[in-house]
């Protein structure tokens, strides 16, 4: 990385050091820092479990998505019902275990959806300018006029409601959001001399943008897709509470917090877990956003 | 900076939370007085004021106070006269009826049989009624005198007068809806007891007394009645409890036991004419076979289902027609719960190893936990069901064009003859968008419906709707559910409400003691 931070220069052995570890002491500089934050570890640690039982969901959980026992509805949590069991006497513990994977694989795919979609986008937009940028830019603030939830309505509305179509609307509708961030950043770096030096001995466009572009402008990217992980989780559970997001039996925790509203006053167990769970996985990943974006960009820091 | 934005997400959180657990406020309301308006809460708020501009609940039982029918039809389903005051038939085709003099609309114009007549001609043309008076010749339609009509219909047409008595028939005056044009919705003219005051679209509708309601000793008790829209089932019985509303429509079965146990409340529960079902594309492979459909019904435990769904509201089905429809067949031998005969019945079709299927449904958490507990049994013969909720209109296009596999649905029989819950869901004449989406077929099902239809002779049209429903029954195109029950529930000091089968309840009797 040529245009290392003034802030790190210091810490940074001298220029007949070969890349590769450069770029290493870059990231543990940043991991250092992060380090140093309580609340992001506290995130840190909160994504690290739900990554772990999604993994293992099949080792973690007792019992299946779908083991109904009709006879053992509205358990109220115990020691062989950790969280109990739902109006259709579903072990809840599990189902959130399963669930996890879902709402991570959306998230994660969704945001990825977008962060590519959204970032070449910006960085052809940002790199070429001109009525290109123009062009792009203007199709995405029509995009950004439209508030995110509704739009991933209208989505999966016209495709119809399956895990896949899910992530393609969340993904589409924060699809702007990192367009924006790409394009900006590519402005600020496409000028500096080392993109001019790369051009001079003849890298063509993509080879710019790929190998010395986007590196650059990977900071901002990483802090808008960690937040946007809790975002793409919130609208899928949001879709999936009005019926439009993960089909039954399928154990999506906002379908499990709809399902489970009506008997909200009788068994608070079954709307309750499902809503802590997506409630600590939201706070988890802000937490490690914001740890994130202060770690990424000494400059913020008071 | 970070502990203060973590500190702001960690109040904002308790506030929601704080939110949840108070709910949200609740207007507290003063001691009974001659004027306290009577607040009736349902799940939606009217769509239309004109009945011939939509067919739905809630904009029914708005329009049932608003409105007057030619006939009444009690909570028993008796017919009672109402705008006319006495009717016989003068050929098959043809009823006379004798209006009632002096009946005054909301406007002050007086009631006449042209009013009847352009009711009917301006019903005849609407897509959303024509189902209910589609039978009546237009050309049939005749003014005698002032207070003498004449209406006929194109074959002779056994239910008339209980279609006569639904909402969708309630009587309009000329000159209003002529002068409102296209605004005729928002300004409503009837000669029911109340009148519109106010809509707030939306939210809620209000109405006031009609002095010069025709039938004196029925006139309304209560000064002001207000409709009110709240959507969330649960926060209905919340209202009801904390005295923001009078009646609350549509308990769900979570609810029932708190609110007839509750000091103040009191739960009037009545059977009524609508019926839920799960119908079998069975024109599609492999509901085709009559076998396949059976073992569905022999596989699948409905008694239990239904206890678990409804939680002990309504009853499990025991026909295509609710109990309380006029002929209907409550001694059909059901399925029962015998997986085993579901396997043999299977294996006879050739389909011992199951087949991969699609159960469709709307938004409806009812129907979807029946859809999942479907998925779960059809497992033990070896179906494997896909869930798919969808939304109401792309549902209904789609069932009606025949793309489903399996579907949840629902049905009201509003005129409690049986010809309205039997030949729309059953001829073949229906297919699709008429009501039949399961698409059945039989040609003795056709014949006998036909029959009834055009027969005025009611042992004849009984033992017709007998054995139809015995067919139905044999043949499965359908897994009989759930009859459901009218749960409203009200405050202590309301009395005279009765329940009216079809959903639409009078207010007109109601008073605060």
């Amino acid at each position: 990385m040529a245009n290392v931070n003034p802030a790190m220069d210091g810490k940074i052995p001298q220029a007949d050091v070969k890349i590769a570890k450069k770029k290493r002491s870059q990231w543990f500089e940043v991991w250092l820092r992060l380090k140093k934050s309580k609340a992001a570890m506290v995130g840190l640690a909160i994504i690290v479990i739900l990554i772990f039982s999604a993994i293992f969901a099949d080792f973690i959980a007792p019992e299946g998505i779908d083991d109904q026992d009709l006879d053992r509805r509205f358990v109220s949590p115990s020691a062989e019902h950790f969280m109990g069991t739902d109006h259709l006497g579903r072990d809840i513990f599990s189902r959130i275990v399963y669930g996890s994977r879902i709402s991570l694989q959306v998230g994660f795919i969704a945001v990825g959806i977008a962060a590519l979609a959204g970032g070449s986008l910006g960085a052809i937009a940002g790199y070429y300018g001109g009525k290109l940028d123009n062009g792009i830019m203007r199709a995405m603030d029509i995009l950004l006029a439209i508030p995110s939830i509704l739009l991933a309505i209208s989505i999966v509305a016209a495709l119809g409601p399956s895990l896949a179509n899910v992530m393609i609307a969340v993904g589409i509708s924060s699809m702007p959001s990192y367009a924006r961030i790409v394009r900006a950043s590519v402005l600020t770096i496409k000028d500096q001399e080392f993109v001019e030096a790369a051009k001079a001995i003849g890298a063509n466009d993509l080879r710019i943008i790929i190998k010395h572009i986007l590196p650059n402008a990977m900071a901002p990217i990483i802090v808008q897709a960690t937040l946007g992980v809790a975002g793409a989780i919130l609208s899928a559970a949001g879709l999936s509470f009005i019926g439009l997001g993960i089909q039954p039996p399928n154990p999506e925790w906002g379908s499990m917090l709809a399902s489970g509203r009506h008997y909200i006053r009788d068994y608070w167990h079954i709307a309750t877990f499902p809503g802590l769970t997506i409630m600590i996985t939201i706070f988890g990943l802000n937490l490690l956003g914001d740890g994130l974006r202060d770690a990424l960009d000494p400059r913020l820091k008071n | 900076m970070l502990k203060k934005k973590s500190f702001i997400i960690l109040t904002s959180f308790l506030m929601i939370f704080t939110l949840m657990v108070t709910g949200c406020g609740g207007e507290s309301q003063d001691a009974a007085t001659e004027s306290q308006p009577l607040i009736v809460a349902q799940r939606s708020d009217a769509v239309v004021l004109d009945p011939h501009a939509n067919n739905d609940q809630a904009s029914s039982r708005v329009m049932r106070q608003i409105y007057s029918n030619l006939i009444n039809q009690n909570e028993s389903m008796e017919l009672e006269p109402g705008l006319a005051e006495s009717w016989e038939a003068i050929d098959e085709l043809t009823f006379e009826f004798n209006l009632r003099q002096g009946v005054k609309f909301h406007n002050g114009e007086e009631l006449t049989a042209n009013d009847v007549a352009f009711t009917l001609n301006r019903a005849l043309g609407s897509s959303h009624v024509s189902h209910i008076v589609g039978a009546i010749n237009p050309d049939g339609i005749v003014v005698v005198d002032p207070y003498t009509i004449r209406i006929a219909t194109h074959e002779p047409f056994a239910p008339l007068l209980a279609h006569l008595a639904h909402t969708a028939t309630g009587i309009l005056n000329e000159k209003a809806v002529t002068e409102a044009g296209e605004d005729y919705s928002q300004s409503p003219v009837g000669t029911g007891p109340y009148k519109l005051s106010n809509w707030l679209v939306g939210e809620t509708v209000e109405l006031v007394i009609f002095e010069d309601y025709y039938d004196e000793a029925n006139k309304a008790k209560i000064e002001k009645v207000v409709f009110k829209a709240i959507a969330e089932d649960g926060n209905r019985a919340i209202e009801l409890e904390t005295g923001g509303i009078d009646i609350a429509y549509d308990i769900i079965g979570t609810d029932v036991d708190r609110v007839a146990n509750h000091s103040d409340l009191a739960m009037v529960r009545d059977m009524n004419l609508s019926t839920t079902y799960v119908g079998f594309n069975a024109e599609k492979e492999p509901f085709n076979d009559v076998r396949v459909r059976q073992a569905i019904n022999y596989a699948v435990d409905m008694d239990l289902i239904v206890d678990v769904v409804y939680l002990g509201t309504g009853e499990p089905s025991r026909g295509p027609l609710g109990g309380n429809v006029w002929a209907s067949n409550q001694n059909l031998k059901p399925y029962g719960y015998d997986v085993e005969k579901a396997k043999e019945l299977m294996k006879e079709a050739g389909l011992e190893n199951g087949f991969k299927t699609k159960i469709w449904t709307n938004q409806n958490q009812q129907r979807i936990d029946i859809a999942e507990i479907l998925q779960n049994q059809l497992k033990d013969i070896n179906i494997e069901a896909e869930v798919s909720i969808m939304d109401w209109g792309a549902y209904l296009d789609a069932t009606a064009a025949g793309e489903h596999d399996m579907f949840i649905l629902g049905w009201v029989t509003v005129t409690g003859d049986p010809d309205y819950g039997l030949y729309p869901l059953f001829h073949s004449k229906t297919h699709g968008d008429g009501g039949n989406r399961t698409f059945y077929t039989n040609e003795r099902v056709n014949e006998l419906l036909d029959l009834a239809r055009v027969n005025v002779d009611p042992a004849i049209r009984e033992a017709a709707y007998i054995e139809v429903q015995e067919i139905v029954r044999d043949e499965a195109p359908w897994i009989f559910t759930w009859t459901g029950e009218e749960l409203t529930g009200i405050r202590d000091n309301v009395k005279g409400f009765k329940n009216h089968p079809a959903g639409h309840h009078k207010l007109w009797s109601v008073y605060f003691e």
